[in-house]
This record gives C-alpha cells, structure tokens and sequence, in this order.
C-alpha cells in the first residue's frame, strides 16, 4: 500500500502543471547553457579555459584542474537549487491528500494510517530524486560534451539533495500532520534546511560565541541536527577531485537518515491519533 | 449477521487542559443486520457524520465497543469489504475519473479492475467524460464518481455520507436504482443523509440520532405509524351527528372523518355507526412522513 501511495503522488506531480513547468523551465535552462556557454578548451590535456568570454585563470594548466572552480560551483548550485526547488514543489502534496474529503476517502480504504504517510514520503523522495538526478546529470553532460571531462560531481550532488531532503520533507510532513497548510509545510522545509546548514558549519561557527555556556548551548542544539551543508560539501569536494573519506561520509548520510526518519515516526505517532 | 454493531459508542473533541469538550456522540447503541437499507437521521450536530466517521476508523471514538461485518473496523482486510462515500467529497482535480478509478482498485486490492471500471463509469453515466480531468467536473458529476469509487469491488457494506446531495433529480433516480440494486445482490446500505424524501425512498429501516444518542430506531413503516390515529371516509346519506355521537371526529375535507383509539374501540363505533345505516368506504391509519417522525424524536429529546 507504501508504493501504492507513492505511485499515486508521482502520478499527481506528473498531472500538476506546476510541476511540469519546473521541469520544462530546468530543461530550458540546460539547452540555453549548452547552447550560450563560452567555455572553450583549447589543445586537449593542457589548456586555458574561458567560462562566459572571461578567462577563469591566466596560467596553462590541467583541463580538469582549470574547470574545477566550474564543477564546484555547479554541485553546490545542484544541491542548493534541488533542495529549495524540491520544497517549493512540493509544499503542498501532504496538505492536499490531509485535505478534508480526501483524507477520509483514503483512511476508509484497507490502508494503516502510518503507510499514508510513508508512502507519501517516498513518492515524494523518489520525485526529488529524480528531479535533481536529470539536473545534475544535464549538467554534467553538457560539461562532459563542452569539455570532454566527465566530472561525477553534480550527479553526487544530485544524490546528495535526495538524502538531505529526506529529513527537510520529514519536518514538513511532521508541520503537516500538526497543522494543515502548504504555507507552513514550505516554512517548515526551508527552516530545517537553513538550521542544517547551520549545523554543517557548527564548529567555525562555534567560534562566534564566548566560550563557555553559550557556546556549549550552540553546539548541544546543532549536534541533534543533521549536517546537510556537509553532505553538499562532498559532492562539492568529488567536483574538486578531492578525497572523501567513506567512513565520515556514510556516516553523515546515515546521521541524516535516521534524524529523518526519527521525525517521520513523530509525524506517524501524531497522525495515528488525530481525528479527521 | 451484523454488518455494524455499535455499543456505547462515545466520542468526545478537545477536552484539553481541563476543558470538557465537546461530546459528539454519547454512547450510541445501534446495530445493522446485514443486507438491510439503513438511513440514520438527525438535526445538524446531532453526531451523525462523526458516527460515521467513527465507524469507519477516521476519527477515534473516546469509549464503547464496535465491530464492522462480524471484525474489527482498524483491519485493513474488514475495510476491504467497505465502501464509502464521503460528506465533502474531494478527487485530485488534475487526474481523470478512470485514474481516479485506478487508483480506487489498487487501494481497495482489486487486481484486474479494469472492466468492472469501464462498468462502473457506465452505469454513474460517466463513461463519456472519462478522460476528462476531474476538476472540470460539476458537483453532480463528481459525485457519481464518488459514488463509483465506493461502488468498486462489489463491497459487502457500502456506507454513504450524503449520497445525493448535488445531484439533479434525473441523477437522484439513477442513484436510487443503483443502490437499489447493490441491496438486491445482498449489500448493506448505511446512508447518512439530511434529505429525508431521498431517505424515506431508499431505506427500509431508520435509526435517528440527537444529540450523540440513538433516540428511535425502527422499520421505516413502524416509525411512520402515528399510532392509533385512523382516517375513515363513509358514504353520502349518513348525518354528521349520528357520527359524531358513534365517537369519530370531523376531519377537513368533504366526507373524511378521523378515530383516535385502539383497534377495539375504533371497530364498536364503526358498529354504532353502521347500526344507524353509516357505509363505510374508506379506512387508513395515518401514517406520518419521516419529517414529522424527525421532528417528534427531536422534541421528545434523547
């Protein structure tokens, strides 16, 4: 009944025309890069590189070393751009099936009432998901076809939206279930993701404080949240060919998910005893 | 057997830091045998759509017991075997009326529902507009889709929230054929309903709800029994006083005349009457329409 549900949200993004102007606004957006873009690498494995008509660095140097600064900036424009499309898009899915006539239809069928709410987190994550995988694989290859430097850095930025929004829909839903308005579910996705990229910085940000009770405060309330400025960090790093450790890294994305699911469980528990 | 049985059912909103609430039901005792038409009446707040919804696992009940086809009403496989209609229906605007169909079936668990979908369309007069989206739909429409999806699957209780309202009279009498004919394959009928002509035509048994309790709950004919209240018509030639002295009472209109009383009483001045050579032509009880019997239950209180 999950997938049925999840089935039955992508089936409604795929008939919103809301949605569907995204779409065909970030695929505009693709074909005007791929065919404006004045980036010109000149003579193979060394060259000078041109972003815009502008020269990036004067020097000769490695193509893929002269188009990192590009690839950074592209992964952090994927995941910062998938996550505040993907609130904006998604705002208002749970506030329409809560909706008065439509979630009574649904809890009179032979569904549990947590298996709505799941089924609309996944159907809403594999929405997400695959918005930010056609952007950040777009651009990486329109890059790869500009350039000839296949950089798997907007594509792991891409997966990266998909595990950060997990906990930013998980707020939402949570806003949902207390109270129903796409106003607040949007507020409530963007406050948790700003709170995250605060917690991805805790410690430069730690230094803004006196040492002491405040500072201690900061970095109790930031550590229960989940790091997602970091997660964009690690595509941002793959873009720049830097290593990333796979422990710290899986254990981010699996700090993310649990603080997600941990508040969809909240969202469950409060869903299962209102009165609709 | 029973396709709902209600035992003290209570339901009572908010009562938060200290406050009582708001009881909605109060203990509601009701039972409906399987195959029957049941209409639940009552004045606005009286509980009837929280009872319903109560029923249905929607909205939580604060006390009681309550068992759906012979089960629990929070199995999935009990509210397999349900249909509902809700009061404020509300489908995704953008979807068409066969997705919205689709979607039915494979919430409901129903593989392969494609014909009975194409079926369903037809018979709510819909099969024409079945492409088109939903939010194009007038109330009518929409609520024979309603009425489709709760119709999919062939469900052995079908408990409707407002079945008719929005819908042309036309429309009324094809809903009311098609109701008639889930009862005739062995369905129950639930109809919660406010429009009591539409009621008083489907539903052969009627439970009346005030102020959260059942107050009169009965066959439909016997609740419409005014009691001993007759209506009797004689023929011309027979003087008004020589009635009146039998112990009947001039009604309005020419030659009509009414009795109060039991049966007995009723049949010894029917014999002073014709010993005096009154013909008798025409005898009724009085019956009242379920408005009046509404109206009585209200004013009686619970």
């Amino acid at each position: 009944m999950t997938l049925a549900i999840a089935l039955d949200i992508l089936r409604e993004a795929r008939s919103r025309r809301w949605i569907i102007a995204l779409w065909g606004l970030s695929t505009l957006a693709l074909v005007v890069v791929a065919l404006g873009l004045r980036l010109e690498v000149v003579d193979g494995a060394l060259a000078a590189t041109r972003l815009f008509g502008s020269t990036l660095r004067t020097d000769v140097r490695a193509v893929d070393v002269a188009l990192r600064p590009l690839y950074l900036a592209v992964s952090y424009i994927v995941f910062y751009g998938g996550a505040l499309l993907g609130i904006v898009a998604t705002a208002d899915f749970a506030p329409t099936l809560l909706a008065p006539g439509r979630i009574e239809q649904l809890l009179a069928r032979p569904v549990r009432r947590w298996e709505v709410l799941a089924g609309t987190f996944l159907g809403v994550e594999a929405l997400v998901l695959a918005g930010a995988a056609y952007g950040g694989a777009g651009v990486a290859a329109l890059l790869y076809l500009k350039t000839g430097i296949l950089n798997p850095g907007p594509v792991v930025a891409a997966l990266g939206v998909a595990v950060a929004f997990a906990p930013v829909y998980a707020a939402m839903l949570l806003s949902v279930v207390v109270a129903r308005s796409a106003a607040l579910s949007g507020g409530a996705g963007l406050l948790l993701l700003a709170a995250g990229l605060v917690a991805g910085q805790r410690t430069p940000l730690a230094e803004l404080f006196h040492e002491g009770a405040s500072r201690a405060v900061f970095l109790g309330l930031t550590a229960l949240l989940p790091r997602l400025s970091a997660i964009a960090t690690i595509g941002a790093r793959l873009a720049e060919a830097q290593p990333v450790s796979a422990g710290p890294a899986a254990a981010l994305v699996a700090g993310t998910l649990a603080f997600a699911f941990g508040l969809l469980a909240v969202a469950i528990a409060r869903f299962e005893r209102k009165d609709y | 057997m029973l396709a709902i049985e209600a035992a003290g059912l209570a339901k009572t909103y908010g009562g938060a830091f200290g406050s009582p609430g708001h009881r909605a039901l109060r203990g509601v005792d009701l039972t409906v045998e399987q195959g029957t038409a049941f209409g639940l009446i009552g004045p606005n707040g009286a509980g009837k759509t929280t009872f319903v919804k109560a029923i249905l696992g929607i909205v939580n009940p604060s006390g009681g017991t309550l068992r759906l086809l012979g089960g629990d009403p929070a199995d999935p496989r009990i509210r397999a075997r349900v249909g509902y209609l809700p009061e404020r229906l509300q489908l995704p605007p953008s979807w068409d009326a066969a997705e919205v169909l689709r979607s039915t079936a494979r919430l409901k668990r129903q593989r392969r529902a494609g014909p009975a979908i194409q079926r369903l369309l037809e018979e709510v007069g819909l099969a024409a507009d079945a492409r088109r989206r939903v939010g194009t739909y007038s109330k009518g429409m929409r609520q024979r889709l309603g009425l489709a999806c709760a119709l999919l699957g062939q469900p052995e209780l079908l408990i409707l929230d407002e079945p008719t309202d929005g819908l042309d009279p036309m429309a009324r009498v094809e809903a009311r054929n098609l109701l008639a004919r889930e009862v005739a394959r062995g369905a129950t009928l639930f109809i919660n309903s406010h429009l009591l002509a539409e009621t008083e035509r489907v539903c052969t048994r009627i439970g009346i709800l005030v102020e959260g309790k059942v107050v009169r709950e009965g066959e439909l004919e016997a609740l419409q029994r005014s009691g001993n209240r007759w209506t009797l018509r004689f023929g011309d030639g027979v003087s008004s006083e020589l009635l009146l002295a039998a112990g009947f009472t001039q009604a309005p209109g020419a030659g009509s005349w009414t009795f109060e009383g039991e049966a007995a009483g009723l049949n010894a001045a029917l014999d002073r009457a014709r010993a005096a050579g009154a013909l008798l032509v025409g005898l009724e009880q009085e019956t009242k329409d379920l408005e009046q019997v509404l109206a009585d239950a209200v004013g009686d209180g619970p």
